[in-house]
């Protein structure tokens, strides 16, 4: 499996304490992606120049990808992905994202934690988009269950239907995303539309499916009565949704896109105002849906 | 009036009374007012310079007792106050010929309250005069005389406080509450609320600081009594006890201490299970968590005992009261530390009655004397395993380094001990031929309410309770862990550099070599991330530690611990450069917990590797320290999130833990240095980064919002 990050004691993702697996690939582009460093399902080097030293050690480099004249320049496009320089760099300022583990050694690493999970707590499996793939998040999931882990995905929704029942079934919390309702802002923004999510989501939920939408509020683009009565119309349908977490957009993806070599994405202007942020709040609140704090 | 919390908003249950006196105690108001009447004077006691100690104590506890200013605070329940400022710095209150405190006190310790409760200070006194009979002619009748002496005293203070109150007709309650009580047991909660302040008052200003210990355990059958009677509400019940509570904060006077203007070790114990292995939480539990979590109050360091069959309520109440930030509250795990002591030579009955020095260290309440004595022992590695870095210092592997930093250790504690028993014993020819405690501190007030001096005919000082304790503290435990296993990394695994090269960088402090230290701080997974090749270092020193303590001769019971409070402060001067990174002089680890910037998996990550050990072992107790940014810990989920670490710390094996939540000062900390707070993740929804990675804009955000507490 590809991974790029595992992060222990988690406490925004699900229930309880978790331990949440970033997993690399995501069928998105979000322009507003915070975990740009998941979009690709391929081993990728970041390189955060702040904390260089210019020490040198990463010139180990066989395709020479590291030059050092006056100062340390990395040539992206000789990179291989082998991660040589990034176990040599003593400050990490290279950081090879997308390492291979088999879902055996993920497994051991989510049971560290068990004495902290309880009844309510476990893995979340995040990304990225986990079932782009979705064989090995499957033999993951059922891994967990069979131990007595509780499950939860965090999904965009976008994959094909057909593997859902298998989802529903190795899955005790679904973290999906609702970006937006409406169709082309939402190829727009996202690359793709959004029906395909939609429909899975009324699927899974008919399969008895337990979720917890979330909505990312982007200033100036869902940020309008219309988005959140249709978040009311496709929440209050749903037999299984526990409530909707509304999650402000914020700016801090925006420095691990330049250390992917990107332009910096983020954008100020897109954050809600905790004015935008309450009125969403209670607009679906006055109309009984639950909405959970501290996102 | 506010009350300050690090995170979220405190409620408001008491009335605007009490709130107001809470107020200006916290404020300084009788702190300083103690101050400005700091002892009493011996200058025109004929004679003073040729008494004995013992008489000059005893001549210095009557006029304490009977000119010490009386205190009645506006609208207090609770009569009585230790109202002389050199109590504060831990002195008797008493000057003669301008020279500050005749004699020091008395602190780690928790005195025995029951007695006093139940069967009143009258009870003590009937037992000093038994004593009397038996050691009438003895040597130890002084000691007797000084007890019923000291009594007398207590007295002529009491009838002092009931002359000022009778007066008074606003105190009419706190007159009649006080005539029965200390000296006879108390009849009902207010009695024994008063019964246990008045006495707590009394020790104090005699200038100790004495623990309360558990107080719910105390207190709670004589609520529960008067609930069911319906004499008295819940709602009047929180008001006496919280005059306690904020009484108890008489001493706090603001300014810049050091180590605070408060804390005189006055600690408070909850919930766990009686003697008899019966669960003693009840409605007291509930009200004292109330309280603290109203008013904020951190000067009693409460700690509440939790075990496997702990209820969910309670366990929700204290993470409620921990999420509000500040530290008030940290836990003990009760199964622990109850199998430590019956595997250490306690009898269960008597172990299941632990409480503690005032701080957090192991002792059965009203019958130990307790000491400690702290040591560094990344000084014993870094001057005497390493002999100050020099070119003697060459290890081929790593287990010949490692028995010879555990002889280094052994020879200290040897040391410690050989120079203690000679200070503090004396041999003596008399027909039993033993040890006899050598002091010539007296020490009668305190000595009153331990088991065993009274009894014995001797002092608290001089063998007279029934435990007597010192144990040796282990100081700088993970920085010597840290500095073992970066030397087999980087000498013996990888032959990044040989030995003789390492002595020397490191005896350079590091200089010519940035890029071998930076590798050395950041390319290891150091203890506090669950790393079993390095968390296996600090179990086998702990287990080699408990074997030195528990092989050491001496008339005292030697229970190992791990402690440096505030002591990587002032070690750090004494401290050079270490294998792992930092820098000589840096401020290292803080107890039994990482050093600061090592950490870098997290909370549980830091309880796993902490838990490894057998911490049965460190019988006085082994203290971990973390703290948690409000963001991981706000919503829905903080409470389940702060009680599920409480959990799995007990099931894993812990000892004793104080969870914190750090406000946004730590992050603008965090800021300037950045290189002291690696572990800081910020987690927002699925977004996470290590805050110290961001660039300051980026942080600046952050630190705003962790302000605005969404």
């Amino acid at each position: 499996m590809k991974v790029a990050d595992i992060q222990r004691f988690c406490m925004h993702d699900g229930s309880g304490i978790r331990t949440t697996v970033f997993l690399k690939g995501c069928p998105l582009r979000c322009v507003w992606c915070h975990n740009p460093e998941t979009q690709n399902n391929i081993k990728e080097l970041l390189y955060y120049q702040n904390k260089c030293i210019g020490c040198g050690a990463c010139a180990v480099c066989s395709q020479k990808a590291h030059e050092f004249s006056t100062f340390h320049t990395f040539n992206r496009n000789l990179c291989v992905g082998c991660g040589i320089c990034a176990a040599e760099c003593p400050v990490d300022a290279l950081e090879i994202i997308g390492k291979d583990y088999t879902t055996q050694e993920l497994f051991e690493i989510i049971e560290k934690d068990r004495a902290f999970y309880g009844q309510n707590g476990g893995v979340t499996v995040s990304g990225g988009e986990p079932f782009m793939q979705y064989k090995e998040t499957f033999e993951l999931l059922k891994l967990c269950k069979e131990n007595g882990i509780h499950t939860t995905v965090d999904t965009c929704g976008y994959f094909n239907s057909d593997i859902l029942e298998q989802a529903v079934s190795l899955t005790d919390l679904f973290l999906w995303d609702i970006k937006d309702t409406d169709s082309q802002r939402h190829k727009k923004y996202t690359g793709v539309s959004n029906e395909k999510i939609v429909s899975n989501l009324k699927f899974a939920d008919s399969m008895g499916a337990k979720t917890r939408i979330r909505c990312i509020l982007i200033n100036g683009v869902n940020t309008n009565e219309q988005h959140y009565n249709n978040v009311f119309d496709l929440v209050s349908k749903l037999k299984n949704c526990e409530g909707v977490e509304l999650i402000p957009y914020h700016a801090f993806g925006g420095g691990k896109s330049e250390a992917l070599g990107k332009k910096n994405s983020g954008n100020n202007s897109w954050i809600p105002s905790e004015r935008q942020i309450i009125e969403a709040k209670n607009y679906l609140l006055q109309r009984g849906i639950y909405v959970f704090n501290g996102c | 009036m506010k009350f300050f919390a690090v995170n979220g908003k405190r409620p408001v249950r008491l009335s605007e009374e009490t709130r107001k006196f809470a107020f200006d105690s916290l404020n300084h108001k009788y702190g300083l007012e103690t101050w400005g009447t700091p002892a009493v004077l011996m200058d025109d006691y004929e004679g003073f310079e040729y008494l004995t100690p013992l008489q000059k104590y005893d001549a210095a506890i009557e006029r304490i007792a009977k000119t010490a200013p009386i205190r009645i605070c506006e609208g207090e329940r609770l009569s009585g106050a230790a109202t002389l400022g050199l109590a504060i710095g831990h002195q008797i209150p008493a000057m003669f010929n301008s020279e500050l405190g005749i004699f020091g006190s008395v602190s780690h310790l928790t005195i025995d309250f029951e007695t006093v409760i139940k069967k009143g200070i009258n009870h003590i006194q009937k037992q000093a005069e038994e004593s009397m009979k038996k050691y009438k002619g003895t040597e130890k009748e002084q000691f007797v005389l000084s007890c019923l002496h000291c009594l007398n005293c207590m007295k002529i203070w009491h009838e002092r406080y009931l002359n000022e109150l009778k007066n008074k007709s606003e105190y009419r309650k706190n007159f009649e509450n006080l005539q029965n009580v200390p000296f006879e047991p108390a009849a009902n909660f207010y009695e024994a609320v008063q019964s246990i302040w008045f006495t707590f008052a009394f020790v104090r200003l005699c200038g100790n600081w004495p623990g309360i210990g558990r107080i719910d355990w105390l207190l709670g059958e004589y609520l529960e009594k008067d609930l069911a009677d319906g004499t008295l509400t819940l709602d009047e019940a929180r008001e006496i006890l919280a005059h306690f509570f904020i009484k108890g904060c008489e001493w706090v006077r603001g300014g810049d201490y050091g180590s605070g203007d408060a804390q005189h070790f006055q600690n408070i114990v909850l919930a766990g299970v009686d003697e008899n292995g019966k669960e003693v939480t009840n409605v007291v539990t509930y009200l004292v968590l109330d309280i603290l979590e109203e008013l904020g109050i951190s000067d009693f360091p409460t700690t509440v005992r939790i075990n496997k069959n702990t209820d969910k309520k309670l366990l929700t109440r204290v993470a409620e009261v921990i999420r509000l930030g500040g530290g008030v509250v940290a836990v003990y795990n009760e199964d622990l530390i109850i199998d430590s002591l019956t595997d250490y030579g306690y009898e269960l009955k008597e172990a299941r009655k632990f409480a503690n020095d005032g701080c957090w260290e192991i002792q059965i309440p009203g019958k130990t004397r307790f000491g400690y004595i702290p040591f560094d022992a990344l000084q014993i590695f870094q001057q005497i395993t390493l002999d100050n870095y020099s070119e003697n210092a060459c290890f081929l592997d790593f287990n010949s380094l490692y028995n010879v930093f555990i002889d280094g250790l052994r020879n200290k504690v040897t040391e410690i001990f050989s120079e203690v028993n000679k200070r503090n014993f004396v041999y003596t020819a008399l027909p039993t031929k033993d040890w006899k405690w050598a002091s010539d501190m007296p020490c009668t007030v305190v000595s009153l309410f331990e088991e065993g001096c009274i009894e014995n005919g001797c002092s608290y000082f001089e063998g007279g309770p029934i435990y007597n304790i010192l144990s040796p503290h282990i100081g700088g435990l993970p920085d010597v862990v840290n500095s073992l296993y970066a030397i087999k990394k980087l000498v013996f695994d990888e032959h990044k550099v040989s030995f003789a090269e390492m002595m020397r960088l490191l005896k350079n402090n590091w200089e010519g070599n940035e890029t071998l230290r930076q590798y050395t701080l950041n390319k290891y997974s150091y203890f506090g991330n669950d790393n079993d090749e390095v968390d296996v270092i600090a179990k086998n020193i702990i287990k080699d530690f408990s074997d030195i303590c528990d092989n050491i001769i001496s008339r005292y019971k030697t229970p190992a611990g791990i402690s440096t409070f505030g002591r990587q402060l002032e070690w750090s001067p004494y401290r050079f450069a270490t294998p792992y990174g930092k820098k000589a002089h840096d401020i290292l680890s803080g107890n039994f917990s990482p050093t600061p910037g090592t950490d870098k998996e997290g909370a549980t990550a830091i309880i796993k590797s902490y838990c490894k050990a057998d911490l049965k072992r460190t019988v006085s107790g082994a203290a971990l320290d973390i703290k948690l940014l409000p963001a991981a810990v706000n919503g829905e989920n903080g409470i389940e999130a702060i009680s599920s670490l409480i959990k799995g710390f007990v099931t894993l094996g812990g000892h004793f833990m104080q969870l914190d939540i750090a406000d946004t000062e730590l992050l603008k900390k965090a800021q300037e240095h950045p290189e002291e707070y690696q572990n800081l993740s910020v987690r927002v929804s699925g977004w996470n980064a290590r805050f110290v990675t961001l660039n300051r804009e980026w942080q600046d955000m952050i630190i705003a919002q962790t302000g605005s507490g969404f």
